[in-house]
Formats: structure tokens, C-alpha cells, sequence
């Protein structure tokens, strides 16, 4: 079986977030850049069921622009056997990489995909649902704890007030949790040996995705700095300033 | 209960004439001066007629003015972090501590000429942070840097994990103003970096561990911030290994080094232990762990490309086995952890005598086997704790008792062993032409023992700087050189 991950390219989750001086979006010059940290765990998880017997090949696949190699050769140092970068400048939206990681799909027939819940850029929390639904596959969103067992699967997740178990059959969808493992680190002959790995490249033409977007974003603004706070020198004064100056009470 | 102010019988002065002679804020009663009357690690306690904390420089003036006039002596005080006791007054009647506290403001930032001048009572992390908001590195950087002050660390001439690349405190610094012992005001907050105009005084302050006068404002040095910032860390045989890791670090990523940490597998251990945050990163244990830092002018895939290329020929070379880079802050960050949780792992797993100690780079790997060798032949099973700035010669040489007698029941019995422990250690340091405190200062932690290794020349000619700026003996007596 193989495995599909999906890893992106997005600012380092401890970086500040400043507003570009257009105000069309996020300021990525010159920062941090990271892989998404629930990637990171879908990687790990991917690898696990790997090293447990049940995966032959896990691919690391990217969108977006060239740097995203970058994003795949730390999945490669993590143990993932091969990459695919689809490469393009192009604003990509969570329907537009389902469209693409379909096609991808659909050309490497893995028995499972395995994508984050969320990216912690836009935080949309679409991309694995919308696959699915494409390739009108089962899946599992928010998993917690995944065991498979031939071309069964079971998963828990957690839900409010409590873990809900699902089973499916292969070929499926997840997305992680971040309670789902603790992902590892990248050791030198790892690193060492991903520079080998082979990495495709394509572009969403070769694949003949449309990537168009369907949302525009008119305009990006920090939020309103929060107001320093005040002491005050007595409760008749607090009172006061509650009635007249914020005209709460 | 506050006390109340008293009058001072001898002098006929006191509380009310010193709260009179300054606009900031006096500290009178017990419980308000208690945190100012101990030391931050809880060894040394003193006493003070009160705790001044002036408002403004011109307030500094007056408080030391009246203490030349009263006869009082005083006892400057930043974040009281400081690790030899400095800052803590003795048990005098007559001790006034002067906490630099609240003059803390940011005065310029000049983004051309690179400096900022700052208030001596800013701490650490509020220059850092006023720096990186005008796009500028202030590189100095200490696990204590929420609560030291500029002013404690140029007196303590602080050093911390970039020294390699950046130089201590004293490196950083390029003007000062002191308030003297005698009340005058020094104005030198010159932003130059060449000014050959005689004895340079600014640097006889730095380090003096407030035993001179006061320092009240520093011009510093900024410097750019880099694109990109990368950690790994090697496992590596012995220090010698290490060293050798080092010189090609050094040769390879030449100014990019930032931080070369040693750290010996006890460390690792330890922090596992006291620390299930941060577990052991490699499944096969390893003598020695060294953690690298690269700054990268260029992008992340320079520095990427760089610091691969580095551990790999090192690889190639068999002076590391294996290696992690963390590809992600928050993993850069883990990685420090372990090195930063260190010292509180050790003081949780208990008593330990420690040593801050620098010694010539290429002595560092015979001086760790056989300072080693020696203190395991006069007190068997003791376990060295063995990290620090390798780069830079400077080592904490840390002893902890055998791991069958540490016991709290055996407490005492180790820690008195500590002088001969010492003595062993620094020793060896001295016999490599080592320096006996290389980051913390004398303070009255290491006054003696340093005296011991001085040179009669080398302390009389301390004993006459004293004397010179300081006739009267009224900064912060007792500290650095013995009565
Ligand atoms: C967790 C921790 C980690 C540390 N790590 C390091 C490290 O890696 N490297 C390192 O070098 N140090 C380290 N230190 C110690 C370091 O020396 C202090 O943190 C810092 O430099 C002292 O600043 P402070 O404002 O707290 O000074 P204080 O402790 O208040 O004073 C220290 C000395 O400076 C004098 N002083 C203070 N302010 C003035 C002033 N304005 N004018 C004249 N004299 C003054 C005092 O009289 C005293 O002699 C560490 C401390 C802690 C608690």
C-alpha cells in the first residue's frame, strides 16, 4: 500500500504574523518558514504505519511555490520515501489543492491519504474534506489514534464530551489531531540520504487542474491594538470611569 | 506593619532626611526590602537601612550624595540575579541599596550609526525587544534576560550562549554614564567604535561589579538581524572530538557560528529526568552532545545549505555520529531547552558545587580528562556535570555527589567537601593559565579564592584603581577583592 501526505510550506508557527504593507496579505519576506505542524504529524503517522508493516511507500506532496522542495526534503529527512512538488506562484486555495491532490491520487492510487487537519496559515480546515468528497472516499477527520488492519481502519477522534470510534475501508481519508503522535526529528544519515530521493516536480497543467480561486480576498488589517489598562485609585473612581468613560454601566 | 522611619543616633540623620534628599522611592520596612536583601540563589542574606530606588539620574546623584555626606555605604542593585552574591549588601548598619530599577527607558535608537542608548535599570529582554523593533539585533542574550538589568549585566560583564560571534558584555558596549562615588556625574555615552583619547575608563566600570560607582545609562552596538537562524545538535566522542568540530564549524561557517554549547550525556540525563518535556533526542546515548547555532545573513537556504554541508563532512571526517537539525523554531527552541534546563535539573536532583571556569580553547579536552581523572582518584563515584560555552574556553564544571550517596541525609557531608573540591578544580585551571570565574564575577563567592590566584602585582594594582575611584571605600564593600 502506499500512503499519500500532504506537507505545505507556511510561516514558522512562532513567528509573528505582520500585515504587508499593501494590505493584500501576510508578510513573507525574509521569515521563518516551516512545515505546517499538523503535516508534520500526518508525516509521522504515515511513517509508523510504515515501519509497522502495513505501508510499502509513503510520497510527500507539495503545492506551491519552489521553496515548498524545501517543506518536502523534511519529509524526506523524516523517512518519507519519495517526493511530488506541484509547482506554481499562484494563490492556491483549499479547493484547488483537493482538485490537484486528487489528480495526484489518481495517478498513484495510494490506500490512504493522510493530511492535516488545518494549516495554521489560513486555518481553513477544508482541503482533506473536499478530497474526499472528490474521490468520494470515507474519511476521518481530527484523528486521534489510527490502527489499520488489512483494508479495514479504525479511528478515534475526539469529539465534545468524548472520543467517537469510526471504522471505514481502505482506500480513505484522515486528517490529524495534534494529540495523534509526537512526530520525530530529522538524524543526519536521514537528511543525508533525502538529498537522493528522487522529487518530481509538475505543474497543475500537467496535471490539468483548474487552480482558479473562488474567493477573493479584498483586504488584510491587524486587529485593533488592545487599549493599556489603567489603575485606578478607588472603587468611587473605577465606578466613575466604568458610567463615563467606557459607558458600560 | 510598616516600620517607621527612625533617626539615625550617630549621624543625626536618617530615614526621613534620606526620603527628604530624593523624589523616587525608599524602601524602609522589613517586608519591603526582603528581596532586596538576599542574593537570587538564596545563599547570602545582609542587611540595609533602607532601599533607594531614585527616579531619575539626577536622583542617583542625590542618593549617593547624601550617602557621601552621612556616611553610608552603597550597594548597587539591578535584577538582583547575579550568581556570586555582588548585589547583596553585608550585615552593616550602614548600607543603603540603590535599585536602578525604575530609571529603565529606552533614550535613542540610531539605526545609521547602530547604537541604542538605554537606562542602566532596562532589563535585558526590553533592549532585545526595542532592538528587533527597529529591525536591529541587540545580541546579547541570558536565560536571566526578563529580569537583569543593562546596568548588572555591563557590571558583571555578563556573557551568555553568543559570545562566540558577538563578544560579552563589555564588547557591546560603547559609552557609559556612572554617577562616581563621590556624587559627580560621568557623561561618556559616546556611540563611537574608535576613540583613543587615554585611560579608557568605560571599560574599568564594566565588570567592576558596582564596587566603582554607578552606572546609569550605556550606549551599546546593534547589529543586523539575520535572515535566517538554524540549530543542530551532534553527538560527538569526547571534547577533543568537539574541539576538533569546532575548528571546522569555525573554518566553514566562519562569522555565521553563533553558539557552540558542550554538553556531556549526565546533563542530558539530568534534564530527562526533572524535565519529561524534554526527553533524551537520540535513542543510543552518547558521551558528549554538542549544540550549534548558524545566523545567516543570505536566506534559510543558505543557511540550510551551509550547516548541512558542515555535518556532513563532519560526519564524513567520524567526528560526529549523528546529528539532528531542527527544521522548525519550536524545535530549535526543544533543542535549547535541553541546554537551558540544565542547571535547574541539577539543582533539582541536589546539592552540587559548582565551577565557572575558563580555560585556553585548546587546553579545554586534556583539562576535562584529567581534572576528571583527578577529583574521581580523592572522591570516588563524584559525577561530573560538564557543559557550557565551548566555544568561547568557558566551561561550568559542575560536581555532583556519587548517585548512591545523593540523598538529602548526605547533603552536608558533600557540601563539605566543597573547598577541597574547589581547590582540585580550580587548581587545574589555574595550572592552564585558566580563569577561576569566567561569566559570573567574584562578588563574595569567588573573592578569596581568586585573591589566591593573583598575582601581589595584579592586586595591588586592583586595590589602586579602588583606591583611585573610590578613596573611601563607599561602593559596595567587601565585593571583589578581599579587606
Ligand atoms: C537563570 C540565570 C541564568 C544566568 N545565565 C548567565 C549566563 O549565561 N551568563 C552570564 O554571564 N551570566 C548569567 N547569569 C548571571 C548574570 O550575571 C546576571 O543575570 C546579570 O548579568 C546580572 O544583572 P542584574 O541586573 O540582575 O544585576 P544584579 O544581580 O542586581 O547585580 C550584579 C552586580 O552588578 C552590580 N550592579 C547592578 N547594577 C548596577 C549599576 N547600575 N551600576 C553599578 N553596579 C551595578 C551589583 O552591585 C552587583 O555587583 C544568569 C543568572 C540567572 C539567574
Amino acid at each position: 500500500m502506499k500512503i499519500l501526505v500532504a506537507v505545505k510550506r507556511v510561516l514558522d508557527y512562532n513567528v509573528k504574523a505582520r500585515v504587508n504593507s499593501e494590505g493584500t496579505g501576510i508578510d513573507l519576506a525574509n521569515v521563518k518558514m516551516s512545515m505546517n505542524p499538523f503535516d508534520e504529524i500526518a508525516v509521522e503517522e504515515a511513517l509508523r504505519i510504515k515501519e509497522a508493516g502495513k505501508a510499502d511507500e509513503v510520497i510527500a506532496v507539495s503545492m506551491g511555490v519552489s521553496q515548498s522542495q524545501e517543506t518536502i526534503r523534511t519529509a524526506l529527512a523524516m523517512g518519507a520515501d519519495r517526493g511530488i512538488l506541484v509547482e506554481t506562484d499562484a494563490e492556491l486555495q483549499p479547493l484547488a489543492v483537493a482538485k490537484l491532490l486528487a489528480a495526484i491520487a489518481a495517478r498513484e492510487e495510494p490506500g490512504l491519504v493522510i493530511v492535516g487537519k488545518q494549516a495554521i496559515d489560513d486555518d481553513s480546515n477544508q482541503t482533506g474534506q473536499m478530497f474526499a468528497a472528490l474521490m468520494d472516499w470515507p474519511q476521518a477527520t481530527f484523528a486521534s489514534s489510527v490502527e489499520i488492519d488489512g483494508e479495514q481502519m479504525k479511528i478515534s477522534r475526539e469529539v465534545d464530551g468524548g472520543m467517537e470510534s469510526l471504522s471505514m475501508s481502505l482506500p480513505a481519508l484522515i486528517t490529524t489531531d495534534l494529540r495523534l503522535n509526537e512526530p520525530r526529528y530529522a538524524k543526519l544519515p536521514n537528511i543525508m540520504k533525502a538529498k537522493k530521493k528522487p522529487l518530481d516536480v509538475m505543474s497543475p497543467e500537467d496535471l490539468e487542474v483548474d487552480i482558479s480561486s473562488r474567493l477573493k480576498t479584498l483586504k488584510v488589517e491587524e486587529p485593533e491594538q488592545r487599549k493599556a489598562g489603567e489603575i485606578v485609585g478607588s472603587v468611587a473612581e473605577l465606578v466613575d470611569k466604568l458610567k463615563n468613560e467606557a459607558k458600560v454601566i | 506593619m510598616v516600620d517607621k522611619p527612625q533617626l539615625n543616633p550617630e549621624t543625626g540623620s536618617g530615614l526621613d532626611d534620606l526620603r527628604n534628599a530624593f523624589e523616587g522611592r525608599l524602601l524602609f520596612s522589613e517586608a519591603d526590602m526582603e528581596p532586596f536583601l538576599i542574593d537570587w540563589r538564596r545563599r547570602y542574606q545582609g542587611s540595609a537601612l533602607a532601599v533607594a530606588q531614585p527616579a531619575s539620574v539626577d536622583d542617583v546623584v542625590k542618593v549617593v550624595r547624601w550617602c557621601v555626606k552621612n556616611d553610608f555605604y552603597i550597594v548597587p542593585q539591578g535584577g538582583n540575579t547575579g550568581m556570586s552574591g555582588a548585589a547583596t549588601p553585608d550585615n552593616g548598619e550602614r548600607n543603603i541599596v540603590l535599585s536602578l530599577a525604575r530609571i529603565n527607558q529606552v533614550r535613542a535608537v540610531d539605526t545609521v550609526n547602530n547604537t541604542i542608548t538605554v537606562d542602566a535599570g532596562c532589563t535585558l529582554a526590553q533592549v532585545r525587544q526595542a532592538a528587533e523593533q527597529a529591525g536591529r539585533l541587540f545580541p546579547l542574550s541570558l536565560p536571566s534576560e526578563g529580569s537583569c538589568t543593562i546596568g548588572g549585566n555591563l557590571s558583571t560583564n555578563a556573557g551568555g550562549c553568543q559570545v562566540l560571534r558577538y563578544g560579552n558584555a563589555r564588547e557591546l558596549c560603547l559609552g557609559l554614564e556612572v554617577v562616581t562615588a563621590a556624587g559627580e556625574l560621568w557623561q561618556g555615552l559616546r556611540g563611537l567604535r574608535k576613540d583613543n583619547t587615554g585611560y579608557d575608563l568605560r571599560d574599568l566600570y564594566i565588570g567592576s561589579e558596582g564596587t566603582l560607582g554607578v552606572i546609569t545609562a550605556a550606549t551599546l552596538k546593534l547589529y543586523p538581524q539575520p535572515a535566517a537562524r538554524m540549530t543542530a545538535l551532534a553527538t560527538v566522542d569526547s571534547p577533543h572530538a568537539a574541539l576538533e568540530l569546532l575548528g571546522l564549524a569555525q573554518q566553514q561557517l566562519s562569522a555565521s557560528l553563533t553558539a557552540f554549547e558542550l554538553i556531556s550525556d549526565v546533563c542530558l540525563e539530568l534534564v530527562a529526568e526533572h524535565f519529561p518535556q524534554c526527553p533524551k533526542p537520540f535513542e543510543d546515548a552518547s558521551p558528549y552532545y554538542v549544540l550549534l547555532e548558524c545566523s545567516d545573513a543570505e536566506s534559510q537556504a543558505h543557511a540550510t545549505e551551509c550547516f548541512e554541508a558542515l555535518l556532513f563532512e563532519a560526519s564524513d571526517k567520524g567526528l560526529i555520529s549523528d546529528a539532528i537539525i531542527a527544521d522548525s523554531i519550536a524545535r530549535s527552541n526543544s533543542l535549547w531547552a535541553l541546554r537551558e534546563n540544565i542547571s535547574e535539573a541539577q539543582a533539582a536532583a541536589g546539592k552540587n558545587i559548582k565551577h565557572d571556569i575558563s580555560v585556553p580553547i585548546s587546553a579545554i579536552g586534556d583539562f576535562v580528562v584529567q581534572t576528571e581523572k583527578q577529583l574521581l582518584s580523592q572522591f570516588p563515584g563524584v559525577r561530573m556535570v560538564v557543559f557550557g560555552h565551548l566555544g568561547d574556553g568557558n566551561l561550568h564544571y559542575n560536581v555532583s555527589p556519587a548517585a548512591d550517596l545523593s540523598g538529602a541525609e548526605h547533603a552536608d557531608a558533600f557540601v563539605g567537601l566543597q573547598s577541597q573540591i574547589n581547590k582540585v578544580t580550580h587548581d587545574a585551571v589555574a595550572a592552564v593559565n585558566g580563569s577561576i570565574s569566567a561569566e559570573h564575577g567574584l562578588g563574595v563567592l569567588r573573592r578569596d579564592e581568586a585573591a589566591r590566584y593573583k598575582s601581589p602585582v595584579e592586586l595591588a594594582l586592583m586595590r589602586s584603581v579602588k583606591q583611585a575611584l573610590d578613596p573611601h571605600g563607599r561602593m559596595n564593600p567587601g565585593k571583589v577583592l578581599p579587606d
